[in-house]
């Protein structure tokens, strides 16, 4: 390949030029495989929230709305579910596990989740990877015992022991505070990625015990009051939860039980299938995904134009070297093939670059990202559709080769063997 | 075949919307023969010898190369013919500067399988044919071969493009004022180099040049304003 070894000694002799133009098209490759690579993995990530768990039950309205509050501990449930209704669930023949979800409080902006231990025990995130505690051990008996997830543990500088007191309603500052009945942490949970680590996790009887002396939405004042103390003698059971984790002994009674729930006599109930609910809800936000994608793309093309140009610009101060070439046999095509091979060095130059700059950038940034977003970058070799784009940029580099390639074809016709300044 | 090397019969040409530039009744260049033509510039001496080497067409008449009608030829062929047999040395700065002063003469045997041949069967390697080449032409430092070219003398850069020229042995070296660069010791002394090694080769060399001192070196010389019945443009 003697021509391409031609063009690579050129293109040395205008090294500091083709370095930028490499370093340009590196960069634009590195921004979009990055973009590509966290918009795929923030849509795993997004998909990996809640796995395990075969259908959502909460009181009927919208299915967003449902795995919104019941997932993601955004909104508010527009009603409750009746215990028995739960009771009546847990106890279907196609059921294997039941987890009862109470919301409704919270502690300086983090949700509070009233559960049982069922929820430590199915709850399921990414790949069937279930609930680890980092510290301490899970709720027990008593009702005022909570366990952290990591965010709320790292945010609040919590730690096992810690009394800390929940308050009413679900605002970043609420008005009402349990502050009567304190809460002290048994347990911190390992980091999920998921919005589990920003709820603080409370048995139902602590739920309930919180409210056990209100009226009317609000605390009872003087000697109504019960106290914390006289709390942990009563028999707590709640009488609404807000929604339900299903998971089911086989997967194919899925939607014959979702349709039953739906149809429930009892009261107005809504089941959804967490999938199907996750997807629609990426429809909404796969907007701004896609904006993003292509504004990465349009860098990419604006690199590659920078190439071009600093091709193009070259060629006039070349028409010796053409000329040169020429006498010493080469054909216009030579001259032609000698730019496509130009064209194509240095967009493979900038490609393998910017795989090397994204390599780099994701092994710095990697635990940094995973800390505080949750978002696990892998490192692994790149996709087929990676691929795909790679060769998408060195095939768009070699069509716009052809382009001075054809220049400097009329351009070497027409000199011939005159050497021109 | 004949002894002649070049032969042009009525040959005529004009650039595209021009006044006709050349119009050559007859003009032959024997084999072996060195030649100087004196061509100020402005006289359609570039014309010619993009004519001779295949680059253009001509409107008329006929242009042989060794017995070859050079418009029987399509372009890719001409190119072709053209490195086979003929061999370049411009004005100066006839170097590829990011090459070495090896891989520069190497170049034509890279383009031409018939000078690469010829370069091996003389000297067994394309390599050793360079070094050889330069050798005569007085750069027999080895370390000099691996230089970039444009780390030469103007002098040294000149020898290097005859060396170009003349390896794996064209019939035919064209030197378009390679001298002007050089003074005037210089300028002998690099012709002299130059016979020796187209004799040698048994090459014919055409020399085109103003410089009227050097024409009584030559063989035969020829002025281009008597070869060219062209009604000619005011000279410069």
């Amino acid at each position: 390949m003697y021509l391409f070894r031609l063009a690579l000694a050129s293109l040395s002799n205008r090294r500091f030029t083709a370095l930028l133009t490499v370093f340009a098209i590196a960069l634009s490759v590195c921004l979009l495989l990055a973009v590509e690579r966290v918009r795929t993995e923030a849509r795993a990530s997004f998909a990996n929230t809640i796995s395990g768990t075969d259908l959502i039950v909460g009181a009927r309205s919208g299915s967003i709305n449902l795995l919104l509050y019941s997932v993601f501990r955004i909104g508010n449930a527009t009603n409750n579910i009746r215990w028995d209704s739960f009771e009546q669930l847990a106890q279907n023949p196609r059921v294997k596990w039941a987890i009862p979800i109470s919301l409704g409080d919270s502690h300086r902006g983090y949700r509070v989740m009233g559960t049982n231990t069922d929820y430590f025990e199915h709850y399921r995130y990414a790949r069937q990877q279930p609930l680890e505690l980092s510290q301490g051990r899970e709720f027990a008996d008593d009702p005022f015992e909570v366990v952290l997830g990591a965010e709320v543990a790292e945010a609040l500088h919590y730690k096992l022991g810690d009394e800390l007191v929940l308050a009413h309603g679900v605002a970043t500052i609420s008005l009402v505070k349990h502050d009567d009945k304190p809460f002290h942490v048994v347990g911190i949970l390992k980091r999920t990625g998921t919005p589990v680590d920003r709820t603080l996790h409370i048995s139902l009887a602590g739920m309930e015990a919180l409210h056990v002396d209100w009226k009317n939405g609000m605390p009872a004042q003087g000697a109504d009051r019960i106290s914390a103390e006289q709390v942990r003698s009563m028999h707590l059971q709640p009488t609404a939860i807000t929604a339900v984790l299903l998971g089911l002994k086989s997967k194919i009674a899925t939607f014959s039980l979702q349709r039953d729930i739906n149809e429930y006599r009892g009261e107005p109930l809504l089941a959804i299938l967490p999938g199907v609910a996750l997807q629609e809800l990426w429809g909404l936000m796969g907007t701004a995904e896609k904006a993003l994608f292509v504004v990465s793309l349009f860098v990419v093309i604006t690199g590659l134009i920078g190439m071009l140009t600093a091709i193009l610009t070259s060629l006039n101060e070349r028409r010796r070297e053409m000329a040169i070439l020429r006498s010493v046999g080469a054909r216009p095509w030579h001259i032609a093939s000698l730019l496509i091979f130009e064209a194509f060095s240095l967009a493979l130059a900038g490609v393998l670059l910017g795989l090397l700059l994204l390599y780099v950038g994701i092994a710095a940034v990697q635990g940094y990202v995973q800390a505080n977003y949750g978002l696990y970058l892998p490192l692994n070799v790149p996709s087929g559709y990676e691929w795909m784009l790679l060769g998408c940029i060195l095939g768009a580099a070699l069509l716009m080769g052809c382009v001075p390639a054809w220049r400097a074809y009329r351009q070497s016709l027409a000199d011939g063997l005159s050497i021109r300044l | 075949m004949t002894s002649a090397l070049i032969s042009l019969t009525d040959l005529g040409f004009a650039w595209p919307g021009q006044p006709e530039l050349l119009d050559i009744p007859s003009f032959t260049l024997q084999r072996g023969e060195t030649l100087f033509l004196k061509g100020p510039s402005g006289s359609g001496k570039t014309t010619l010898l993009g004519l001779l080497g295949g680059v253009q067409k001509p409107d008329r008449g006929l242009i042989k190369l060794l017995d070859q009608d050079l418009s029987a030829l399509s372009s890719g062929a001409r190119d072709r013919f053209r490195v086979n047999h003929t061999g370049y040395i411009f004005q100066q700065f006839n170097l590829l500067p990011f090459l070495s002063v090896r891989e520069n003469v190497e170049l034509p045997c890279h383009f031409s399988d018939i000078r690469n041949n010829r370069a091996r069967h003389r000297h067994g390697s394309v390599a050793k044919a360079a070094a050889g080449l330069l050798a005569h032409l007085g750069l027999t430092d080895p370390r000099l071969l691996e230089r970039r070219a444009d780390s030469l003398s103007i002098g040294q850069q000149q020898r290097v493009a005859a060396a170009r020229a003349l390896i794996g042995q064209p019939e035919l070296v064209i030197a378009d004022e390679p001298t002007s660069a050089l003074d005037a010791d210089a300028r002998e002394a690099f012709l002299q180099l130059l016979f020796a090694e187209c004799r040698e080769a048994g090459a014919s060399l055409l020399f085109v040049s103003h410089d009227q001192s050097l024409a009584p070196l030559f063989d035969r010389n020829l002025s281009l304003a008597d070869l060219n019945h062209a009604s000619r443009p005011q000279e410069i």
